[in-house]
């Protein structure tokens, strides 16, 4: 136990240090310090893998028993999924969104107690570790849509403010922000669907009752809808732009408020 | 023997001197014959554009100077005192620096731009065709070419947009990141929207269409940009399929009005649509840009966005500097470090010279010798040279393999006066 927290410590303290190289290169244009940005983030991924590993070794058990648990292996999932973002696309401005996003789970899983998550019996227990991952998942890729929102965004106010050109160059233009908003979305959607009716069978099964109409229950109903409208606007009606921009960062801030407390 | 470079540029010769100073290029070879021909010249490269007319050639220094100024006096039938007021002579490690200033385009009248350092390629052909380069010139033109590549690519001077054309296809970018595949349209047929459509069109574009009240004008446009004229009647439905539209009519008045731009921004349901209004008075109303994923830059911001642009490539020119003033230096080191062994054998005989010149000046004195004390004296006189000489040679040859070997040489060239001044010519 004591080693993961030494590893994950390490991967939060790497990912800082990988944020400030992509903070610096973007406050002082042309060092060279971009360049080690993702090999930080590739390096405390390392740790981070270390981190999840040596504690399901000392649990005994797969290591999504707790929130804090869940939380780490949401940061976990979402950096690698930046990593993979970020290989096969060379978007730069990502590490200035994932990582602080990444660190920020981290530490919140520091933070809140350390209290089970009720379990039933095993076959409950196999299928909340499958609504789990999806949900993980999910909200990982999820992580990039709002990162290419929010760019999106920024983007636009600077092109509507006639900014000189010096401003763009670390960001993707407007069209390819779009792009990274529709694909990750369209990746994450399915996982976070599949993620909530699983959640609803392992509910059923616990209280008998598919839909408890809790707080946080209906929070995670409302995001979905809210990302179902996006989805259907872009794939449907063909929108693009600032509007599914805008609703999707609303979106993701309901999601995020839900992971919190499960 | 020395580098040398001769020359006016636009910033120490007006035009029309600089005219008279034009090589033609069909008479670049044969001037180059004529300037290898003349005594002194070891090997020579005419630089001649519009803004400059240069000459660099490897020679025997003092005399190589007086020759370029009468090569190029012959050569353009300038007076010379014209020639002396607007040109200028460098030597060595200002030759070099000047040379490489001036293939990283850090002496242009606008810093950064990219002809030049094809010019410079061009002469240096020219050149290498009429025979006048060998090892001194030809390796130095390659350095040349290898800081311009390195000054490009380690600094910003060439990167942002110093141009209302270029301001534009770079925001268009911007927008659209690759522009192979966005329908640009050209809304009448202006000298300055010809200009911005080239600058796109040669990113690339998926289409063009001009759009132009007489017909006949707008297809000449079209034709010439490998575009498609359309009729001024189709310009609503033509305005929904275009990504970026580049505005310049000599209407009086808003040719696309803010109820236009929002009815075709509702109709593209959020893909971006740039307008680039050129037009003075202008044709978009500027309320335009207020409209969600609607862009539009009249002549002003642009010009804003190209200001912005040179002001960032002047302080990137200082990284630049810094660059050809260091590889500048290393060039001549490196040049000097090449003369290690002629300095040593130069720097021998030279000593050994001395000896027997001073020796052969008091033999006299001394009256009859014996052969076995005339003997003595002749080895007084070598071993007295070589202690003098052991500890620069061993010197040199040290430094011959280390950087900075240059400067030693140079140093010890002027200390013993190899280079004919020094104490053997004020002796003599």
């Amino acid at each position: 136990m004591q080693a993961a927290l030494v590893l994950m410590r390490a991967a939060l303290v790497i990912y800082a240090a990988g944020f400030v190289t992509a903070l610096a290169a973007v406050l002082r244009e042309g060092t060279r310090a971009a360049r080690w940005t993702p090999r930080l983030a590739a390096a405390g991924a390392l740790f981070h893998t270390a981190g999840m590993l040596s504690l399901g070794w000392g649990l005994q058990r797969c290591p999504l028993g707790t929130l804090p648990e869940v939380l780490a292996a949401l940061a976990w999932v979402a950096v690698l999924i930046y990593l993979f973002v970020w290989w096969r696309y060379r978007v730069e401005v990502l590490h200035l969104v994932i990582l602080p996003l990444a660190m920020i789970v981290l530490i919140i899983s520091k933070i809140l107690p350390d209290e089970m998550i009720p379990v039933g019996p095993t076959m409950q227990q196999s299928l909340l570790r499958i609504h789990l991952g999806a949900i993980i998942f999910g909200v990982g890729a999820l992580f990039v849509t709002f990162a290419a929102s929010l760019v999106y965004l920024v983007v636009d106010r600077a092109l509507k403010a006639k900014r000189p050109a010096r401003y763009f160059r670390t960001l993707p233009s407007l069209a390819g922000c779009d792009r990274m908003g529709r694909l990750s979305l369209l990746f994450a959607f399915p996982l976070l669907t599949f993620g909530i009716v699983t959640g609803a069978v392992v509910n059923d099964a616990k209280y008998g009752t598919p839909w408890a109409w809790q707080a946080n229950e209906t929070l995670a109903i409302l995001a979905w809808l809210l990302l179902a409208v996006v989805v259907v606007a872009r794939i449907g009606w063909g929108w693009r732009g600032r509007k599914p921009a805008l609703l999707t960062l609303v979106g993701f801030g309901l999601v995020f408020l839900r992971m919190l407390g499960v | 023997m020395a580098i040398l470079l001769y020359g006016a540029n636009h910033q120490s010769a007006p035009l029309e001197f600089r005219e008279r100073l034009v090589v033609p290029e069909d008479d670049l070879v044969a001037a180059i014959h004529r300037l290898i021909g003349r005594e002194g010249i070891d090997e020579g490269l005419i630089l001649s554009t519009c803004n400059r007319t240069e000459i660099l050639v490897h020679g025997a220094a003092p005399a190589a100077g007086e020759t370029l100024r009468e090569f190029l006096r012959t050569q353009s039938h300038a007076e010379p005192a014209d020639l002396d007021r607007h040109c200028y002579l460098h030597a060595d490690r200002e030759a070099v620096k000047h040379l490489f200033r001036v293939a990283c385009s850090l002496d242009s009248m606008i810093v950064g731009e990219p002809q030049i350092l094809g010019q410079v390629k061009e002469a240096y052909a020219k050149a290498h065709a009429a025979g006048g380069l060998r090892s001194v010139l030809d390796n130095l033109l390659q350095r040349a070419f290898a800081v311009a590549k390195k000054v490009r690519t380690e600094t910003g001077i060439a990167r942002a947009p110093v141009s209302i054309a270029h301001a534009a296809a770079a925001r268009a970018r911007e927008i659209f990141g690759d522009l192979g595949r966005s329908n640009v349209l050209i809304l009448g047929a202006g000298k300055m929207a010809r200009i911005a459509a080239q600058h796109i069109a040669a990113d690339g574009a998926g289409s063009i269409s001009v759009v132009n009240r007489s017909y006949q004008r707008g297809a000449e446009l079209a034709r010439e940009l490998g575009g498609e004229a359309i009729m001024w009647e189709r310009l609503p439905e033509v305005l929904e399929e275009s990504d970026i539209v580049i505005v310049s009519t000599g209407a009086p008045h808003h040719i696309v009005t803010r109820e236009d731009a929002q009815r075709i921004a509702r109709q593209r349901r959020g893909r971006p649509i740039f307008f680039i209004d050129i037009a003075v008075p202008r044709n978009v109303d500027p309320r335009v840009n207020d409209l969600d994923n609607v862009y539009v830059y009249d002549i002003d911001d642009l010009k804003i966005v190209a200001e912005a642009g040179m002001r960032e490539r002047r302080n990137e020119a200082r990284l630049a500097e810094e660059i050809v003033d260091r590889e500048a230096s290393a060039y001549i080191d490196w040049m000097r470090s090449l003369e290690v062994a002629p300095t040593i054998v130069a720097l021998r005989d030279h000593m050994h010279a001395m000896g027997s010149a001073e020796f052969d000046r008091f033999r006299a004195r001394l009256g009859a010798l014996s052969p076995e004390q005339q003997q003595a004296l002749e080895e007084f006189r070598t071993a007295l040279m070589n202690k003098v000489l052991h500890h620069p040679i061993q010197a040199l040859k040290r430094s011959s393999t280390r950087p900075g070997s240059g400067q030693l040489v140079a140093f010890l060239r002027e200390a013993f006066g190899l280079d004919g001044q020094g104490p053997t010519r004020g002796r003599s």
